[in-house]
């Protein structure tokens, strides 16, 4: 078996992906993962938010609805997943939160008025939600989104595939949401590297993921300061105002849905509850506060000095950088 | 991960939910590796009751069979299966049947004769799949012999996804030729040499419900012609064409929380012979960690008789009338059930399979005018493992 790393990158989601894997040719490989690349194109077209024809859009637009719709089962359990989300961070991760983005427009850069997150409060709340068995009812006005979710169920549901096609040495990356498909060839785990937040030529932490996955959420690029004051992309769905608390999170967990569910909840909750809530889950993180303080747990944290500079990328080192 | 500690309540409240997403089945791929697999199988029939068989021989089938087989990627896009077998059985079988003091049928083994049935199968088969974006291209040929029949036959197949690989279509034909040169025919006025062809169809449709259900639908029509009776037995005269239709479905679903799937199966079979049957099977397939699988499995079948079948022979007849002892196209019901287990070691699997199988024309759903004399009951066991390398 070839010991070559072979790497097939595509977009999706709105990201850069890739699937690395050993032991086929680059063109073999393409072949074979053709259905991996329709699985994620399907989850695509059927969750994306933008896609008016999206099964998403049609969701949303049923709001108000009396009867609902029909929802499938993976949407039932994407919505059962979502609702532990929601209970177990208190309601700070709900899946109907999407709607601030229409007072909020991190490209303008511009801090909307009160008034308008107050009026858009009472259309968000996961349990205004009635969900039956094969019913979804939403009251007027509200939508919802599975962006947190989504990408990070793919990552695993690929790296499933890609072990039920046989293969053995592998890893999923979706936009910085990994997922091991199997180790390195010789048991080794696989070496990644977590982005600095701020020096994007620098790692802020490295790891080794023997099985599982990894994902970070951050403000990386997607904030903006205004007088002074950062403003996350990451929204309080109580308040309506952007978070305040840790700059960037990112967790390893036996799936890449359980790492990405667990780091935006942690960015969610006000930085010294965060890190508390990292530190009692016992998963291996990695974070870095407001002050630009970094520091977790089971991850080699990387001093930002020369030798810490990301090396070019080529088919032969292992080189997984978070770039979210 | 810190295994050791106690998980919070949050994660094992998380955890759940994530690990209860379904991932979607897979789409045509062709093996990436190489399997070679080995299976040994018994088949023992039960003595026939003293009360069918007053005289000589009871003792019926035993057969053991050895198969391996071996399915290797052969290109970027294609794959080869090859697989052989080999059979012995002994025993005896019906030969004809006279009526008792009552009336009643009884049977009278071949092996009464001290002839008793001994043979050898071997068959060789090879199958290539092509697999493409969409669907899978198949074809085979084989072959098998014995010492008073010999089969060849040749088959294609090809099967196309459409509707995000969600439905998959499948038509696929084979024909077959078989020679039959029973042993000992002049000792016992048996035919010479005959022939009989089989040509069949089958289009099938599966579709994938949800991510947990799965169904599938398929209709088969078979065409026979040729020498279609059994030349051991005394008076076995059938028509030389028959003429077969059958519609099979299959429901399977997966239970997240039980970590298992059930499987119902249903079929409906005509022919023109007579015969129409109703075969209903369920098996749980029950997941045990990663490892190990346990399925209990139950099946009901029951059929009408052939228009031309009697219980006992009838010698008064000229041989221009068809007509037949054999049991197998009496009006019968059977019932079988067993259990079987896989344990998956990742580059090794075991698997064990059990079936009790009892026939009986009390089981019958339909008329029952002649009871059929002979009905089987076996017990079937196998033991099989594989090897991915």
């Amino acid at each position: 078996m070839s010991t070559t790393l072979r790497r097939i990158p595509f977009k999706a989601m709105g990201s850069h992906c890739e699937i690395q894997f050993m032991g086929m040719s680059r063109i073999e490989g393409r072949k074979k993962l053709h259905p991996l690349l329709n699985e994620v194109q399907r989850l695509e077209r059927k969750y994306s938010r933008y896609d008016p024809d999206s099964y998403l859009s049609e969701i949303n637009l049923m709001a108000g609805n009396r009867l609902g719709i029909k929802i499938d089962a993976e949407t039932r359990l994407l919505l059962a997943h979502a609702r532990s989300c929601f209970e177990q961070s208190d309601g700070l991760f709900d899946i109907t939160s999407g709607l601030l983005r229409k007072a909020w427009d991190f490209t303008s850069g511009r801090v909307p008025d009160a008034q308008e997150i107050e009026q858009l409060l009472p259309h968000i709340g996961f349990d205004k939600l009635e969900i039956t068995r094969s019913r979804l009812i939403m009251p007027t006005g509200m939508e919802i989104d599975f962006g947190g979710i989504v990408k990070e169920y793919a990552a695993d549901s690929l790296a499933r595939m890609a072990r039920n096609l046989g293969i053995e040495s592998g890893l999923v990356n979706l936009g910085g949401d990994f997922a091991v498909i199997g180790q390195m060839p010789g048991g080794h785990p696989w070496p990644v590297g977590i982005v600095h937040p701020d020096k994007k030529e620098n790692l802020m932490a490295r790891l080794t993921l023997n099985q599982g996955g990894l994902a970070s959420s951050g403000d990386y690029e997607r904030f903006f300061l205004h007088e002074g004051k950062r403003y996350s992309h990451l929204l309080n769905p109580k308040t309506g105002w952007p978070s305040d608390g840790l700059r960037a999170v990112s967790v390893a967990a036996e799936l890449c849905t359980l790492a990405g569910t667990t780091a935006t909840i942690a960015m969610l909750k006000p930085e010294a509850e965060g890190i508390a809530w990292l530190q009692e889950l016992g998963l291996d993180h990695v974070y870095m506060t407001a002050d630009g303080t970094i520091d977790g747990q089971g991850m080699t944290l990387v001093k930002v000095t020369s030798e810490s500079q990301l090396e070019p990328q080529s088919s032969t080192s292992v080189n997984n950088h978070v770039i979210n | 991960m810190k295994k050791h500690q106690p998980r919070h309540h949050s994660l094992i409240a998380l955890s759940t939910t994530a690990l209860a997403l379904p991932g979607i089945a897979c789409a045509d791929s062709p093996p990436l590796q190489s399997t070679l697999s080995y299976k040994f199988s018994n088949y023992q029939e039960d003595d026939l009751p003293r009360r069918e068989a007053p005289f000589g021989e009871r003792q019926r089938y035993d057969i053991d069979i050895h198969q391996l087989r071996l399915v290797t990627p052969s290109g970027s896009n294609t794959s080869l299966q090859i697989d052989a077998s080999h059979e012995s059985m002994s025993g005896a079988s019906p030969w004809f049947t006279t009526a008792d003091s009552n009336g009643e049928p009884q049977v009278n083994l071949s092996g009464a004769s001290g002839l008793g049935i001994s043979d050898i199968r071997n068959e060789l088969a090879f199958s290539g799949s092509y697999y493409f974006n969409s669907g899978t291209l198949g074809a085979s040929i084989g072959r098998s012999e014995e010492d008073d029949y010999r089969s060849s036959y040749a088959g294609f197949s090809a099967q196309r996804n459409f509707n995000r690989e969600m439905t998959t279509v499948a038509v696929s034909f084979s024909y077959a030729e078989d020679d039959i040169f029973p042993s000992d025919a002049e000792l016992f006025n048996r035919v010479l040499d005959e022939q009989k062809t089989v040509r069949s169809i089958a289009l099938s449709v599966s579709q994938i419900i949800n991510q947990v259900t799965t169904f599938q639908t398929a209709i088969t029509t078979t065409d026979q012609s040729g020498f279609l009776s059994d030349p051991y037995k005394l008076r076995d005269i059938r028509p030389d064409e028959k003429n077969q239709l059958a519609w099979s479905n299959s429901l399977r679903r997966y239970f997240i929380g039980a970590d298992a799937a059930l499987q119902l199966n249903y079929r409906t079979y005509h022919d023109d012979f007579g015969i129409s049957s109703h075969t209903l099977d369920a098996a749980w397939h029950q997941n045990l960690g990663n490892t190990f699988q346990v399925i209990p499995h139950f099946r009901y079948y029951t059929q009408s008789a052939a228009d031309f079948y009697t219980s006992i022979d009838d010698f008064s007849l000229p041989t221009s009338n068809s007509q037949s002892s054999d049991y197998r196209l009496s009006s019968y019901g059977a019932i079988s059930g067993g259990i079987n287990f896989v344990a998956d070691f990742g580059d090794w699997a075991l698997s064990f399979n059990s079936e009790r199988y009892i026939a009986n024309h009390k089981y019958s759903a339909y008329d029952v005018s002649q009871p059929g004399a002979g009905l089987v009951q076996f017990f079937r066991y196998s033991l099989g493992v594989d090897f991915t390398f």
